[in-house]
Parts: C-alpha cells; structure tokens; sequence
C-alpha cells in the first residue's frame, strides 16, 4: 500500500488527484484482468505511472480502449478512439436498419484502429453489413485487422456465408489524397453508407495541441491542413483551417457516384467546423438533407447528409 | 375386528411423511395441539375456499358458457391445488381421529402401532398448516426473477465507518458466492485511510432481489476501531440500499412504465475544451438526474462514458423500481391495514457488537452468536432466512385478514 500511496501521489502531481485516482485503478485492472486478448504494453504499476506521468497517453499504456461494448487494442501512434466518436457511431448503429436480405456496403475513410466500422459490424445482425476500411498507416492497417479478429469479425468473405451470414470488415491500404485514389482502394461503389473521422485539426491550433496528443499520436490522423498535390483544390478561404480532407471526401463522393441514393454520409468535424463542412459537402457530394449531431458535451460534432 | 381401520391408516401414510420420531411421552400434548390446530384461521380460510369452489362448480352450467361461466370455471382451477391439499388434510383428519380410541387399546402391540400412526399423522398435519396451505395461498412473489443492486454508504463514525462499510462489501460478496451468484463492483469510492466512502455492488442470480432486499436499512456497527489507540468501543453506522436489478433486455417494456427518456437529463462531467482530436484525456463520468423525482444517479468508475451511463440506468431503474415497489406495499397496507411492513431506510435494522460477538437483527428480535460466521457470510444466511420467512408470514396473515375483512 504504501508503494500504491507513492505512485498516487507522483500521478497526482501530473494529471490532477481526481484523475490520478480513476488511472491508477484502470492500470490495476489492466495488469490483473486486461479484456481478452489485450495486454498492456507494460509488466508492472511502477512502469505505467512513471511513463503516464512523462505525459504518454493511458490508453497507449494500459493497450486497450473501449468503444461501445467493444474493448479495442490501441497502439502508438494510431489515433485512439474518442468518446465522441463513440457516441455518435452509436448512434449512427441505431437510427440506421440494415438487415440480411438489405445488407450495407458501409465504407469508413480513415479508420485508425477500425473502431467505426467494427462497430457497426458488432452492433448491426449477422449479415448485415459488408464494411470496407482504409487508412493511409500500415499501423492502423495491421491494428484494424487485429481487432477485427479479436472482435470476431471476419475479415473476408466466406463462400458459405449464404448459409452462415455474416459481417465482414475489408481493411485497406490507401491514400485518400492520391489522384488515383478510387482505383488504390479498389473502392466498388456505390456504398449504402460512407463514414468518416478525418484528421480535421488546422495547422495553428495542431500547434497548440497537449503533448500527450501532439507527441504520441499520428500527425497523419490529426492534422486537417495536408500538403498535397490535391490541397490546391481547396478554395483558398478554406486553407489553414483543417478543412482539406472534407473537400476531398466531398469531391470523391460527388465524381465518383460513391454513395447510393437514399444513402448516408457521416462526418465526424472539429469544433466550429460543423456549418463549413456541411456547406462543402452540399456543394460537392451531391447530397440534399444535411443534419449536425452535437457530441454528449454539446459540441457540434458530426455532419450527417442523406442522397 | 380392528384390521380394517389400520390397513385405511397404513394407506393414508403412503402421502404423509414416513418420520416417526415422536416420543411416547409427546402424544398427550401433541393431541392437544392437533386439535387446536384444526380451529386454526388458515384451517377455517382454506376450508371457505373450498367451500366457495364446490359452490362455483354448482353454478357453472354445463352447456353454453358465459363469460361469467369462463370466469368461474378458471377460478376452479385456480383452486384446484387448494382442494386437492384440503382432501389430503381430511383425510388424515379422519385417520386421526380413528387412531385415538387405540392409543388405549388393551393390546400393547396395537398401541404402540396406534402411537406410531398418531406421531406420524399428526406430524403431516402440522407440515401441511405450517408449510403446505401457506405456500399454496400466498401469491407467488413478482420479483423472483430479479437479481439485484446493492448500494453501501458510509454514515455516521467517520473512518470506522468506512472500514466497515468495507467489511460489509466483503460479507456480502462471500455470502453471495456461496449461494453461486456472481457479484461486480459497480462503483466505489476507496479511501486512503482505509476502507470505502460507498460501494455499489452488483449481484446477479436467480432470487437475488427477494433474499436481499430486507438488508435496506441501517447496519449498526459496535467495536473498538484498528485506529482507537485508548480501545475505546465506538458505534458507527453504514446504511444498505438493495435495488431490484432489471436487465436490459427485459427493460424496454419495464421502462415505459418506470420513465420516459424526455424526463432523464444525461449530463457528462466536466469541460472537455474542444474535444474530439484535440484531447485524448479519459472524461467518461455520467450524471442521470430523473426530473419528476429528483433522483440522481453519478457513475465514473468505467473508462468507457457509454459503460458509465449503462450503469447508471441501472442504478436508475433500480431506484425507480424500488420506489414503485415499496408504494405498492403502502397501498396494500392502506387498503388492507395489514401488517406487511414497509421499508423505512432510516430505520437502524441491525447491530455488529464485536465485543459480545454477537449480531442481532432489531426487527426479527434475533440474535446471532458468533459474529465471525456471519461476516463470513454463513452465518448472514440464518437473516436472510428469517426475513424471508418473516416477508411469507406477513403475506400469508394479509391474504387472511382480506378474507375477513369482506366477510365482516
């Protein structure tokens, strides 16, 4: 106990008592009773708390973050799954009904560690859905597919899965801003449902970030102004403000008839972003009936827009 | 001459018990006691029942049935258990009372025959007054099913109060184990000192709510504290709340009826900047605050918010059930003036002495030596027991009293 009263008090001094009291039990039951299959990145308490309090993230520590029901394995330096991503794939799972004789192509754009589309494979009946996941990181590629399996979603398709339906999750490898994008992500449109957390953070308030998200977490997953060949098709009123990402999601689904008619585009935004995305992807996507969602703390979170 | 009469008695112990352990010297008293038996109220109400269902079946017509036919027939039914039992009951009446005048028979051989039959007769009729017609004339409890939530809070006696509100987790944990229910720590507030401010405990198993729910109350502790340097004997009290557990999936119809959505605020705790990408801080604690009654439900122990608020609309739905529940049991002591008694949380139910290592209940007037079996959970069994039975006793003198009562 007094090795524990230490600890507590050096976590403390980090990241405030009321924290330090929650962590230090969460890293307790990381080391006695980790979710299956998940084991933290460190042996002992000593470790976790001198490394949580050099200002690495705790989920990164303890290896696991749950989302929904599902507990998903995290990794440096793939995004970690934020609550408000949580809330709003949920959601999204219930107002949305999906069955096996009308299964969903869902297709998720920047899917870090797959926490949307895994989640919706979980959520939504066997057979369902048939989800396809791309990330720009071979890390998030590899622990989307751990996750996956650790999920019990299969990650291809069975010839049997007439008789054993199925939801199937299809990560893979690609960049969104390559001009030859759709044929990389061997995309075969159109999608019942196209979802979306892009990095959507501007360059002045990356900045600005708490080094537990700055130095841990990929630059690729947070920063929304990217240079790249295809930023120059940002009107120039909308660079620096981390909006580069939802003007190419918006063009690809226009030109490239991604989304079904009556389908679904759900775009996770930063704070403030919510009425400039929505305007782009009027613009752009070709999409009509356009809904913000505000995140459990009231923020404006997501843009929702239906073809 | 007399080998008729016993071969109807030999008979009639093929459904009475076979014990036969009555001692010679027991028979006066226990003719006594049968006698006064059958004068007994619960002897008198089944025999009305039965009465009233001969009555039915006269009434129903054989042909063309009316809905008031439908009604009647199914209350036949219903009390065809009740009948069945009353038949067994005559029967060793009879038997009974054939017995008697061989107890003094001049042949020693057919007297202690007759004493055997006599113990053993008299013995199935106090089990069917005792156990049998209790059983088939209290109504079967509505919350058999229910598992439960129990919620501990440290009270008066500062950290000695903490410590054995601690003690209490785990003498609920142990005696919950033992009964193969499976228990998880909801939530619980562990001071550095030693010991919890509070503890919300789940337990789930078939029988759960209606074994625990007499533990609401408050638990009166008496020892001398670890801390107390002059050994000083203090008092400190923990006070128990037990929730009916409603799971999920059964909680969509029972939510209707307990709330609606619009009446629930869900607030989440603090202030997460601009959220989203820019912080990958844990923020997952939950407020539910029922509008209507004001109740509020605050739940952090989980990482995950969308755990912290299932929990919390469990914790929720339990108090709201437990609410709903206890205003039942009003009503019907109202409307009945029974002696069903209700749940006053205020109410000090028991006391830990652990200098005369004795726990008594206040309200079973019932003690219990050996205060180590029941923090070990054993010993707590003999409570729940008890107060259970007690619950039974009191459902079983209401159904009584009704029938009087509409008779009057």
């Amino acid at each position: 106990m007094p090795v524990v009263r230490t600890l507590l008090s050096q976590l403390s001094r980090a990241i405030g008592r009321q924290s330090a009291l929650s962590e230090l039990r969460w890293m307790q039951q990381a080391l006695s009773n980790p979710p299956p299959g998940i084991s933290p990145a460190c042996r002992s308490l000593d470790e976790m708390v001198a490394r949580r309090v050099r200002g690495e993230p705790l989920q990164y520590i303890l290896g696991s973050q749950p989302f929904g029901p599902l507990d998903l394995a995290v990794r440096p330096p793939v995004l970690i799954p934020r609550p408000e991503t949580e809330d709003w794939t949920l959601r999204l799972a219930d107002s949305l009904t999906p069955s096996p004789a009308t299964p969903f192509r869902t297709l998720d754009l920047c899917t870090g560690t797959g926490c949307i589309p895994l989640l919706l494979c979980h959520l939504w009946p066997l057979g369902s859905t048939h989800a396809t996941a791309i990330d720009i990181s071979p890390d998030a590629i590899q622990l989307a597919t751990e996750n996956a399996t650790r999920c019990g979603i299969s990650t291809q398709a069975h010839a049997h899965a007439s008789t054993h339906p199925e939801n199937t999750f299809t990560p893979i490898l690609a960049d969104l801003m390559h001009p030859d994008f759709a044929q990389q992500a061997r995309l075969e449109p159109p999608y019942d449902l196209i979802t979306s957390n892009p990095p959507y953070i501007p360059q002045a308030e990356y900045d600005a970030l708490p080094a537990s998200v700055k130095d841990h977490e990929d630059i690729r997953a947070l920063l929304g102004d990217t240079p790249s060949p295809l930023a120059n098709d940002v009107p120039a009123q909308d660079r620096a403000k981390g909006l580069t990402f939802y003007h190419r999601i918006a063009a690809l689904v226009g030109e490239h008839g991604l989304l079904r008619a009556g389908g679904t585009l759900a775009l996770e935004v930063g704070q403030g972003q919510a009425h400039e995305v929505a305007a782009i992807v009027q613009a752009k996507a070709g999409v009509d009936k356009i809904d913000v969602w505000k995140d459990p703390w009231g923020k404006e979170r997501v843009v929702v827009a239906r073809r | 001459m007399f080998r008729p009469a016993f071969r109807q008695l030999r008979l009639s112990r093929a459904f009475a018990t076979t014990r036969t352990a009555f001692a010679q010297a027991h028979i006066p008293r226990q003719a006594t006691h049968s006698l006064k038996v059958e004068d007994a109220p619960i002897i008198q109400y089944v025999k009305r029942r039965v009465e009233e269902r001969r009555r039915l079946q006269s009434e129903v017509s054989d042909d063309a049935l009316s809905d008031e036919d439908i009604q009647k027939v199914r209350k036949i039914r219903e009390l065809e258990p009740l009948q069945d039992a009353w038949t067994e009951w005559k029967h060793a009446k009879q038997s009974l009372e054939e017995t008697l005048p061989l107890l003094s028979d001049s042949d020693p051989t057919m007297r202690s025959m007759a004493e055997e039959e006599y113990a053993s007769l008299s013995e199935s009729m106090n089990r069917m007054v005792e156990e049998t017609f209790p059983s088939l004339l209290v109504p079967t409890s509505d919350t058999a099913h229910l598992s439960a939530i129990i919620e501990l809070r440290a009270g008066v006696g500062g950290s000695e109060s903490a410590l054995f509100t601690a003690d209490l987790v785990r003498m609920y944990t142990r005696a919950a184990q033992a009964q193969g229910w499976t228990v998880t720590m909801l939530a619980s507030n562990t001071l550095e000192t030693g010991g919890m401010r509070d503890a919300i405990m789940e337990i789930k198993g078939k029988g759960v709510y209606d074994a625990l729910r007499w533990e609401s109350g408050v638990h009166r502790v008496q020892r001398v504290p670890a801390t107390e340097a002059s050994g000083r004997v203090h008092t400190s009290t923990v006070s128990a709340m037990v929730l009916p557990l409603i799971e999920e999936k059964a909680s969509n119809s029972a939510d209707e009826e307990l709330f609606t959505m619009d009446e629930v605020k869900i607030e989440v705790m603090r202030s997460r900047g601009a959220g989203g990408q820019h912080v990958n801080k844990t923020e997952s604690a939950v407020r539910l605050t029922h509008i209507p009654t004001g109740i509020t439900v605050s739940m952090q122990d989980e990482r995950s918010q969308h755990q912290n608020r299932r929990r919390a609309f469990q914790v929720l739905r339990g108090r709201l059930m437990d609410r709903k529940l206890n205003q039942e049991m009003i009503d019907r002591r109202d409307l009945r003036r029974n002696l069903v008694r209700s749940a006053d949380r205020s109410e000090k139910i028991r006391t830990y002495n652990y200098a005369q290592d004795r726990v008594t209940d206040h309200r079973l007037g019932m003690s219990v030596k050996n205060l180590n079996s029941v923090m070990e959970g054993d010993g707590l069994q003999e409570f729940l027991k008890a107060l259970q039975q007690r619950y039974h006793d009191d459902l079983l003198e209401d159904v009584l009293s009704e029938r009087s009562d509409s008779e009057r």
